[in-house]
């Protein structure tokens, strides 16, 4: 809530002090047409009459219970990851510790990923929606490569926790 | 009222031994006389006449002994006596209508429903429905979200009527549209979860999806698949991330959050 309030109110007032003020106004702060609703100060202009329902987007499983079950199922499955994680070590089974370091860095992805399109839509936020979504992605990328260079070459992740929980 | 009631009292003798029997015991009886007890209502004032100024808080101080019990009471007599130009839905001043849902005391709830706190040192504040397009003081605009409800075909669709009579409907499954079909779309709920707040656009938020399930619930419906289809995408249901704000909020104590939950679950299963 905090985060896309402050992000709406400063974000387009330091942009606008230092550069054009029409352009990035117009890209940043005044939201793109949606599927349903155009934002107009003051009011929203509904696609049709009072009358008309709202339309749906297209159906996609992808998008809809196919991402909502694997987002479950990858949440329940960490728990006893993580236990298994306390009890055995890293490097006695690495192909363990790999998973365990690909699932957690997919969790967060998905949860970072909701909170860019609850918060920062490219619907609403044509310029900063998409900016962030592969912002996003490429972190992702970068971690996921940094943690197979780090399970391979070093002592990997479990054994980094407890290294670090000891010292 | 407090003119008329002291002149007829100063004539009541008078009055008394020329009336009929039966309206005798009304003039011996000496009305109680309850101390006043006043408190103040903070209420939320915008109106479009003036579309420069900003929405205000007003307050208006009342005696809750001479009002009813409720917050829509209260109200009503600040109209009355105080200010006619306050402007709020009221119908059926009993929670079927689902007319008068505001925010009240930070909680959105029916003010025919919702009790006056009897404490006169605590303010009250009412406000209309968060985070909606206002009309008018605690009016909100309706607008979308029943453009929403339409959108799920609200009405039983099934194209194999039975041949003779009505649909039949086991007790069993009658049973499954217990806690849903009691909702009375006072929009409580959906403007009370942060997703329909930044999202109402494309999210269908909780009231219209309670509805959605309650048609996909029933056994006599016959075009449950195609209810589901509809919502297999990010927006419209899926931006639900469980916050229980609805079932929290609603008047008549349903649960949008377990319906959504089990539309997730068949969405799943299926």
């Amino acid at each position: 809530m905090a985060s896309s309030v402050i992000l709406r109110s400063t974000l387009p007032r330091t942009f606008t002090s230092a550069t054009g003020r029409n352009s990035l106004r117009l890209a940043l702060q005044v939201r793109a047409a949606s599927s349903t609703t155009q934002y107009v100060p003051g009011g929203p202009i509904l696609k049709g009459t009072v009358n008309d329902p709202t339309e749906f987007p297209p159906p996609s499983r992808t998008h809809g219970s196919y991402h909502w079950a694997f987002e479950r199922l990858l949440a329940a499955s960490l728990v006893p990851m993580t236990a298994a994680a306390f009890v055995t070590s890293g490097s006695s089974y690495p192909v363990f510790d790999g998973l365990l370091g690909l699932s957690l860095v997919m969790h967060s992805h998905i949860g970072f990923d909701s909170m860019v399109v609850d918060y920062v839509h490219k619907r609403k936020f044509p310029v900063l929606g998409p900016i962030l979504t592969w912002t996003l992605r490429s972190a992702t990328v970068g971690v996921l490569v940094g943690v197979y260079q780090f399970n391979t070459n070093d002592i990997g992740l479990t054994e980094l926790i407890a290294k670090v929980w000891t010292a | 009222m407090q003119v008329l009631a002291k002149t007829a009292r100063a004539s009541a003798p008078r009055f008394c031994m020329r009336s009929f029997a039966s309206s005798a015991g009304r003039c011996q009886a000496t009305p109680i006389e309850k101390p006043v007890l006043n408190k103040e209502f903070k209420i939320y004032r915008w109106n479009p006449d003036e579309p420069a100024s900003k929405p205000t808080l007003q307050s208006f101080t009342i005696d809750l002994n001479q009002t009813g019990p409720m917050i829509l009471d209260a109200l009503i007599k600040i109209k009355n006596e105080i200010d006619p130009t306050l402007t709020f839905r009221r119908s059926c001043r009993e929670g079927i209508c689902g007319s008068c849902a505001m925010n009240i005391d930070g909680q959105n709830t029916l003010a025919c429903l919702c009790r006056i706190d009897r404490n006169p040192s605590k303010n009250s504040k009412i406000y209309p429905l968060p985070h909606m397009y206002i009309v008018k003081d605690l009016v909100p605009d309706l607008t979308l979200f029943y453009k929403q409800y339409k959108s799920i075909k609200p009405y039983l669709q099934n194209d194999n009527l039975p041949e003779q009579g009505e649909f039949l409907q086991s007790q069993e499954d009658r049973k499954k549209l217990d806690g849903m079909y009691e909702c009375i779309l006072c929009a409580c709920c959906t403007t009370s979860c942060p997703s329909y707040w930044w999202n109402q656009d494309e999210y269908l938020g909780p009231a219209t999806l309670m509805q959605a399930y309650r048609w996909i619930a029933d056994s006599r419906d016959s075009y449950g698949a195609q209810r589901k289809e509809q919502l297999q995408n990010e927006m419209s249901m899926y931006r639900c991330h469980t916050i229980f704000n609805c079932a929290r909020t609603c008047p008549k104590g349903l649960n949008p959050a377990e319906a959504i939950a089990k539309i997730k679950l068949e969405l799943a299963a299926d």
